[in-house]
Parts: C-alpha cells; structure tokens; sequence
C-alpha cells in the first residue's frame, strides 16, 4: 500500500516536473526559434550603438603648401531633455553664455520635444536629442563640462531619496553631451576666395539621428567635393549608461578614409600681389568690378586668379552673386584684344605680312552697309602699326582679307566658343556663332572684337598661346591630389591643346605686340622697366540688352613678359572704371605694377633695361 | 575477478590521485585563465580608449598648431606685420639683383660656388 502510494507520488511529481521542462522547452522554442529575428533584434537595440565616424575633409593649399582651407575639429553641443526633468532654467542660466546664446533662447530648447513623422505619428525622436549649438571649440567644451559638473540646484541633496540623487548624477554627468564635428576654415579670409569656393554643412539623418556633413558650394571646394570629402567610417559597439564606449565589446570598426589634399598651382604671395594691386585700382577707377589673372604660359599654370569685389568664405553673409567669379562665368565682348586673332592668324595663312600696308580710310570705312570708325583717324598702317595702334579698321581689312571661313577656323583654334576645361564650376563657354549664322558685316566687326563674346580666361589662354610658340594650353589650376601624410595620389601635367599658329607668325606677332607698349602704342604705361613686354589692349562698348550703351566699357591690357623668353602672361579687366576707360589707360598700369611685384617675387631675370616710358601715347 | 581488498596495499595509489589532481588544476587553471583573459581584455581595450583619446588630442593639437602656423605663414598678415611694424621691407629690385653665371659642367678647381645674392644698392661689389 504505502508502496503504490508512494510510486503514485513519484509519477505525479514526475509528471509535473516533466509539464514544467515541457512549458520551458516551449518558452525557449518560441523565444530562440519562433521569435528568434524579433527578439535578437531587440536584444541588439538595448546593447548595441552604431557611430558614424565622419572622414576629415581634406585642405586646400597653394604651390607652396600655404592652408588656403581646412578643417578644424570641434564640436556640437547637444542634450538629453529626458534627463533634465524640470530644471531646465538652471541648465538655461549655466551654459548660456558659454554657448553664446540668451537664456531665453536656450531654455525652451531643453524640453523635451514630441513631432509627427509623415504618417501623422506621435513620435519621440527629439526626446533624448537635441542640439544645442554647432562650432563649438574644445575649451569651450571642457567649461561646458565643469559647469555642470558644478551644477547647483538650491537642495540639499543628502537628504534626497536615493532616486533624486541619482537623477541629478545622471542630469550633471549626461543630461548636456557633444558630438565631434568640424568646421571649415579659410585662414587667409578672402585671399583667392572665388578660386577655393566656399562649403556649407550639410544635415543628413542617421538612424534618426540628425549628422552634419561639410559639402562644397563653390569654386575648388564645390568641383573637387568627392576627393575632398573623403569616405565615412562606423563603428558598432556598446556603451555604458553613461554612454561611454565600451571598448572590449567593440564589434566592428572601420576607418574613415580622410579626404585627400588639393594642392593648387595658385602662388599665395602672387595671388596677395594681384589682389593688393586690383585693390588699389578699384578704389582709383571705381569699375563695377575688376578681374585679373596670372598664368605661366609654358604650362598653362595659374599663378594667381582675383575678381573684385570677392568675399570672405570665412563669413557666408559676404557672399552674393556679385562676388561671382566673372573670370571664368561672365562673357564680354572683348573689344580689340581679339585682334590678335585676326592678325596671327592672316600671318600664320600667309595672307598678310608684318610689314604689308592698310588704307584704313581716316576713320570712317563703310563695309556692308555699316560704317566703322577708329578712336582716332589713320591714313596708311602696316599690319605691325595696327596692332600698335589698335587700328579697327586696319583688322577689319585683314579680316576681310582673311575670309570668314578661316577667321572662324582660328577663332575656334584659339579656344573660343567653347569651354577652356579649367576645373572650376560654372565656366561658360562664351558665344562665336557658327559662320552660316553671321551676317555681311561680321567678318569685319568680329576682328575687332565684336560679335563674338568671350571670357577673360578664353582671352588669356588665347594670348598665352602666343607666348607659347602658338600652342594653346588647357588651364591648370590643380597641381596635385595628396593623402594627409603627403604622398602624391594624383598629379596633374600640363596638357597642349593644339597648335594654333606656327613658330613663325607666332614670332612676328609678339614682334607686333612688343608695340603696343612703346610710345607709340596704346598702352606705353604698362611697359616695365627692365623687361620686354608683349601685350594688347581692349577697350569694348558694353552691350544692355542687345545694344551698346554710350559711357560704359570693359577696358583691358593683356600681356606677357619678357617679350622674347615669356615667364608670365597677365591679364587685367575692368567692367565700367571710371576716370579713364581706355584698356591701356587704367589697365596698363596695373599690368605694371603686378607683373614687376611678381617679377621681383619670382626672380625672373630681367632681358634687358629699357628706358621708362611715361604714360603718354594712345591710350587705346 | 576482483582482487581480495586485504590482499591490496595500503600505499596511497598514485595514479588515480594525480589524474584527480591534474583535472582539478585543469578546471582551476581555466577558470583563472579566463578570469585573467577577462582581466586582459578590459585592461587592453581601457589602454586602447586612452591611447585612441591621446591621439585624438594630439591630432586636435597638431591641427590648431597647423592653423596658428598657416595664420603666421600668410601673405596678408606678414604684409599687415611689416606695415604696423613699419620695417621698410620690399621685395628686391631686379637692378638690385646680382646675377651670376651659372656654373660649367666642369668647374675649375678652388671655385665656389655659384649664388643668387641681393645687394642694397648696385654699386655694392660681391667679392667670394
């Protein structure tokens, strides 16, 4: 009896014991089978963090290696307005003037927020992020840190329960955190601002986490972004309740790939000379705005490349569309410098020579119904004292004589109508209408610079073609790609486009060039002292909605020193000067002035010591 | 078939006991090794954490000394420091420049080499 009671006993305990590991079994089924995706997703959200490591964006530098642009890091400033309860007018008052901003600006931000996703939900996202103020440095930082450490908020907290201690522990240590960011910085303001460009910050969201991310706007920040920019990193891992990492939980880290380093061809110091001496012509002609650049002919190497007024990337309220970088997106009639098309050209085909004789008819010449006039009348000129003269008739003629068809052909050589392919945003390719689109008189106007509009870079490449034995170069203005440690990722090299005239007529045209700064010519103020200058000047009528307006020119002096062995090739624009608007009058002289303050900066040995001409002749 | 257990010695058997022994220290040996891995890990990964801040500071340093550098490296600001300082520098002239020829492939013997030098006016002789 007690037997079979007792074996009773063991089968129900069995029994029950045998239910339990059942219902166990089953709870670990549905929790590691069934429920497993859900389940080890949750698992994974409690414990795991996933950080973006932003890549440093990389710098900007000039030939020499001088920071044009960089990126400091710093940091932005966020809360937590979970963990501030209601205190938020103590943290208000505390961290106000160290984040530069009112307490009454600050103290609604730090409650907690609740937004409407797209589908109308009540969500919480702003309940434990919100930030606070961007660009904050790391001192900054570490004062922001001591004032809450030293938070005080009229209690005594040792006689707290232990839940109010720990809330304020959690508000000191956790309530106010920051995230690292970086901010861009152009340490030289607005030397050579339209050429590096200027970034913005852009937001992006990461797992509903909003993630700054600096991305160019303008010039060589906007055209190199993605090189500059670099690749993002992560790393998954888990932190404390304090959110500190925990490094020996670290799942997976991977780098991020700093941006690479451009370095540019610009000349810090050549760049400041152009700028001062543009600076100082500004405030002598009051133009609307005044370009220049300085190019190596040989190579097609940009020294230095300015537009006044510029801005300072440093400050973006200083930027606006009259800043704009008119060397590369404004097109100009470009008045007689484009003689220089015509005539090579003519002498390159054999049609004229340098010492061929023009009727250019005292001033007046009707062709195709239209009259042509020069600034001054002239009987007989040779192919040379037109360009000396910047005679427009004289370049008509020759243009005549040279036929339309091969007028556009080196037009066309020469670079115009199209794209010059420096890496700069924004470029245009100007206007040379194709020759079934000109009328009777083109052939005649566009030799003198009418009819077709250029940019100033078109026309300084087409001059720096002649200083470079009739070979067109493409612009350079990025001479190399480098990682942070400074190895050379990708080199640029100077690239010929073509032959556009041959060594001959090259020669007999810089012959014809060197005129033009003598007394004679037109622009006898931008002869240097002891160099040999080659150049043209240009003085063109603007054009206001389809016509020419009577007081307002774009004057200009292209040239290139020394003559015969050139080092550089200098143009200076001005759109609108004042007291004086011939291209050798107000332009000429800075052309002076630069190319001597680059010539002494560069060292370039002088080819000969001519006597200084004073500013008389025709001033053209 | 069995032994009779007085027929048995009654020394210890080694054998047995050693392996007892050996497993326990195995078992034990483990544990302390896991415990000391454990230690490791969390020794390490808290070096890594202060190395990684140390470096990070020492980059933030290396970038602030950068731009103090580039500050002081700037056309704008030297040329603002020789106008406050009112020190009188300019560039050379060129007429100021003393050029010299370069150097033959093969230079005779006791030469000195060839320079660039500026002098402050140009009548001021070179002598080598």
């Amino acid at each position: 009896m007690t037997k079979r009671l007792q074996l009773r006993r063991v089968l129900a305990l069995t029994l029950v014991v045998c239910a339990a590991f059942a219902g166990l079994g089953y709870r670990l089924v549905d929790l590691q089978v069934f429920r497993h995706d859900e389940l080890a997703k949750l698992a994974q959200d409690n414990t795991q963090r996933e950080f973006w490591q932003a890549p440093r964006r990389g710098d900007i530098l000039d030939a020499h290696g001088n920071l044009l642009a960089t990126s400091v890091p710093v940091k932005t400033v966020c809360a937590d307005p979970s963990l501030i309860g209601n205190q938020q007018a103590v943290v208000a008052h505390a961290l106000a003037p160290l984040l530069q901003m009112s307490e009454a600006e600050l103290y609604p931000k730090l409650f907690p927020r609740v937004s409407k996703n797209e589908k109308g939900e009540t969500v919480t996202n702003n309940l434990h992020y919100v930030r606070l103020q961007k660009n904050v440095t790391e001192e900054t930082w570490q004062r922001i840190q001591l004032a809450m450490s030293q938070l005080s908020f009229g209690v005594d907290e040792k006689k707290l329960p232990k839940t109010g201690r720990a809330f304020l522990n959690d508000l000191r240590q956790s309530a106010i955190f920051a995230d690292p960011d970086q901010m861009r910085v152009y340490p030289n303001g607005s030397l050579a601002a339209q050429v590096v460009g200027f970034s913005g910050v852009e937001d992006l969201k990461l797992d509903g986490r909003p993630v700054s991310q600096i991305s160019g706007r303008d010039g060589i920040e906007l055209a190199l972004n993605s090189a500059l920019g670099g690749v993002a990193g992560w790393r998954v891992t888990e932190t404390d309740r304090q959110q500190h990492e925990l490094v020996a939980l670290r799942d997976e880290d991977v780098q991020p790939h700093d941006g690479l380093n451009v370095v540019l061809t610009i000349d810090a110091a050549v760049q400041h000379i152009l700028e001062t001496s543009l600076a100082d012509a500004m405030q002598k002609h009051t133009p609307a705005s005044i370009t220049g650049i300085v190019m190596r002919p040989g190579t097609g190497e940009i020294l230095a490349m300015a537009t006044l007024p510029n801005y300072d990337p440093n400050k973006p309220n200083t930027i606006s569309p009259a800043t704009r970088n008119r060397v590369i997106t404004d097109v100009v009639e470009p008045g007689s410098t484009f003689k220089i098309v015509v005539v090579s050209g003519a002498l390159n085909d054999g049609v004229v020579r340098l010492n061929d004789q023009f009727d250019c008819e005292q001033g007046h010449f009707a062709y195709a119904g239209r009259v042509l006039h020069d600034h001054e009348p002239f009987g007989m000129l040779t192919t040379e004292g037109i360009i000396t003269k910047s005679s427009n008739i004289g370049a008509a003629k020759i243009g005549i004589k040279l036929g339309q068809d091969k007028l556009y052909d080196y037009a066309s050589d020469f670079g115009f109508g199209q794209r010059t392919g420096v890496l700069l945003p924004g470029e245009v390719g100007g206007i040379l209408h194709p020759v079934k689109d000109w009328t009777k008189v083109s052939v005649a106007q566009i030799p003198m610079g009418q009819g077709v509009a250029v940019t100033r870079l078109q026309m300084l490449m087409a001059m720096a073609a002649l200083a470079n034995d009739g070979w067109l170069m493409r612009p350079m203005l990025v001479s190399c790609l480098e990682d942070r440690d400074g190895n050379v990722v990708q080199k640029y090299e100077p690239q010929r486009v073509r032959q556009v005239v041959g060594d001959s007529a090259d020669k007999e045209m810089i012959e014809a060039l060197k005129t033009v700064v003598s007394a004679d010519g037109t622009a006898a103020g931008a002869a240097m002292k002891d160099y040999t200058v080659a150049g043209k000047t240009g003085t063109a009528q603007k054009v206001e909605n389809g016509v020419y307006v009577h007081g307002k020119y774009i004057a200009s002096f292209i040239g290139f020193f020394p003559a015969d062995n050139p080092q550089l090739c200098i143009s200076i624009v001005m759109d609108e000067p004042k007291e004086g608007y011939y291209g050798g009058q107000v332009c000429g002289p800075v052309f002076r002035d630069v190319a001597e303050r680059c010539a002494s900066y560069l060292n370039i040995p002088p080819d000969q010591t001519l006597p200084l001409v004073a500013n008389s002749g025709n001033p053209h | 078939m069995a032994g009779n257990r007085k027929s048995q010695s009654a020394a210890i058997r080694f054998g047995p006991a050693l392996k007892a022994a050996f497993l326990c220290l195995l078992i034990a040996g483990s544990a302390i090794g896991y415990v000391w891995q454990k230690n490791e890990i969390y020794r390490l990964s808290q070096q890594i954490r202060q190395g990684e801040l140390r470096l990070k500071q020492m980059a933030d340093g290396n970038e602030k000394l950068r731009l103090k550098l580039a500050d002081l490296r700037s056309p704008l600001m030297l040329d603002q420091r020789v106008r406050e300082l009112n020190l009188g520098l300019a560039p050379a002239q060129p007429m100021q420049v003393w050029r010299l020829p370069e150097p033959s492939a093969a230079p005779p013997e006791n030469s000195h080499s060839t320079r660039q030098l500026a002098a402050r006016s140009a009548d001021v002789l070179l002598t080598q």
